[in-house]
């Protein structure tokens, strides 16, 4: 087993998951099943993280391979460039898929608040681009190690094309465009990193048993604070990769840091976002949490302070690699 | 006159230690614990602002009172770890105005904080409309100046002009 098989467990993951999710939303949608919808909604939630990563071990794919295998480079690109456009599909979807779930788990009322219009119509519209991409970044990537499936004309990709076009000038937004983006780009992911700390960890503290005295359901309506602290972390996050991808890719730290971010923003959706936080939410002042909330919470925690000082660490392995 | 003392601790086996030691304890740790110490006192802060400013409806805001342990708490992780890293780079830090603007900055934002407990907190006269009349001007300036605070902290690392030890 080398890194290049990081990618090969993580890369079907997003594209059957898309089309999961979008089937199991137009299904949720006829039968005007709520449950169906929640279900969806968090499984595109959850996709859209699990992409970040998937994305990340393409890299390091590539250079293991181009040891043992002579690859055309115009393949490789093609591939990227429709990844590329996925991930950036995906991660809409899901965010946009979040603003949906977040209504299932708030107390508002004996009955989750239906979710809008709209965002049931942004969603199934990005989900379906997000699909028709993924099938692209699927086609072009199988074309890389399936010859006996594809050939080369098979996986010609106008989409694939324009995607290996944006990535280098995102790379060089990030990098080239002026020297004070990067460091502005950290501020922003420090910024993201304080919200993520006051809104998700202030209620995860509450729930691990501290700070009794306050009432859940009204500390769980600043999450989307730290919802929106983890969004700038994605985006800053991705640019950063993008920016300087041999920096990262090769880094165990940073595969550590991306597993507990899955982790952590998997615990988040499924047991912050969903109506599994409404029994949770009814805890007033002083009342204790359940051992599962405490248990769960405190899991979320430790994995977020993993998360800071894995970052924080990852110039250090990066010298001790040189 | 200033180098010299720079100089001087420069040279002091704790400051070696920080800056050039390959145990995964020294400089790399100081720094997760610095990042770990802004995240509690912002972070705490952000909350009380955040209640304060209305963003969280039936939450008890004298509730709230207990995260004002947290900024403290942050606050002196920051001096013991903050101290630690000057004591590795002497020179680099204080020879940078930015340094010193990052300082004054935490100092504002320290300061808007407590205005918000003595004024607002411990005034046990205002009910809850009453603090969030009265609290929002501090808790408007000490977010501003946290986010000052941290951007020049950050940007610290890219404005340093004279480094003599590396």
């Amino acid at each position: 087993m080398n890194l290049a098989h990081i990618h090969l467990l993580l890369n079907h993951w997003p594209i059957i998951g898309a089309f999961v999710g979008l089937f199991l939303f137009l299904a949720a949608f006829f039968s005007n099943s709520d449950d169906l919808k929640q279900t969806s909604l968090a499984f595109f939630t959850l996709i859209a993280i699990l992409a970040i990563p998937t994305y990340f071990s393409g890299d390091v794919a590539n250079e293991v391979l181009k040891q043992s295998t002579p690859l055309p480079k115009e393949l490789i690109n093609t591939h990227q460039g429709a990844a590329f456009l996925s991930l950036i599909f995906m991660e809409i979807t899901g965010a946009v898929a979040l603003i949906g779930l977040w209504r299932f788990s708030r107390m508002s009322g004996p009955a989750p608040a239906p979710v809008a219009r709209w965002n049931s119509a942004a969603v199934l519209l990005l989900s379906i681009v997000t699909v028709g991409l993924m099938t692209v970044t699927g086609n072009t990537g199988g074309a890389i190690r399936h010859p006996e499936i594809f050939s080369s004309q098979d996986t010609a990709s106008t989409i694939g094309a324009i995607g290996s076009k944006i990535v280098p000038v995102v790379s060089y937004f990030s990098t080239g465009f002026s020297r004070w983006v990067w460091p502005v780009l950290e501020t922003l992911h420090f910024l993201g990193l304080i919200l993520i700390v006051a809104a998700i960890g202030g209620l995860n503290l509450r729930l691990s048993g501290f700070v009794k005295d306050l009432p859940v359901a009204p500390l769980h309506r600043l999450l989307p604070w730290g919802i929106a602290g983890f969004v700038i972390n994605i985006i800053t996050g991705i640019l950063f990769f993008v920016g300087m991808p041999f920096f990262y890719a090769w880094n165990p730290l940073f595969h550590l840091k991306m597993a507990s971010v899955v982790v952590a923003g998997a615990t988040l959706v499924l047991f912050n976002c969903t109506s599994a936080f409404r029994g949770w939410a009814k805890l007033g002042p002083g009342e204790d949490p359940p051992a599962f909330a405490k248990v769960v919470a405190a899991g979320s925690l430790f994995l977020w302070l993993v998360i800071i000082v894995l970052g924080r660490y990852l110039p250090l392995t990066q010298e001790s690699l040189k | 006159m200033f180098f010299s003392i720079f100089k001087a601790i420069e040279g002091t086996g704790l400051s070696i230690w920080i800056r050039e030691s390959d145990s995964i304890f020294s400089f790399w740790l100081i720094l997760s614990v610095h990042a770990i110490g802004m995240g509690v006192a912002v972070g705490a802060s952000v909350l009380i602002g955040l209640g304060i400013l209305g963003f969280a409806p039936d939450l008890p805001l004298a509730s709230l009172k207990r995260f004002f342990r947290f900024i403290w708490v942050g606050f002196w992780i920051q001096v013991v770890s903050g101290t630690l890293l000057l004591i590795g780079y002497p020179t680099k830090a204080l020879t940078n105005p930015l340094f010193y603007v990052k300082l004054t900055l935490i100092g504002l934002a320290i300061a808007s904080m407590q205005m918000l407990r003595n004024r607002v907190f411990a005034d046990s006269s205002l009910n809850e409309a009453g603090m969030m009349a009265k609290g929002r001007i501090f808790a408007v300036w000490s977010l501003m100046f946290w986010v000052a605070a941290v951007t020049a902290g950050r940007l610290l690392a890219y404005t340093y002009t004279v480094l003599t030890a590396d």
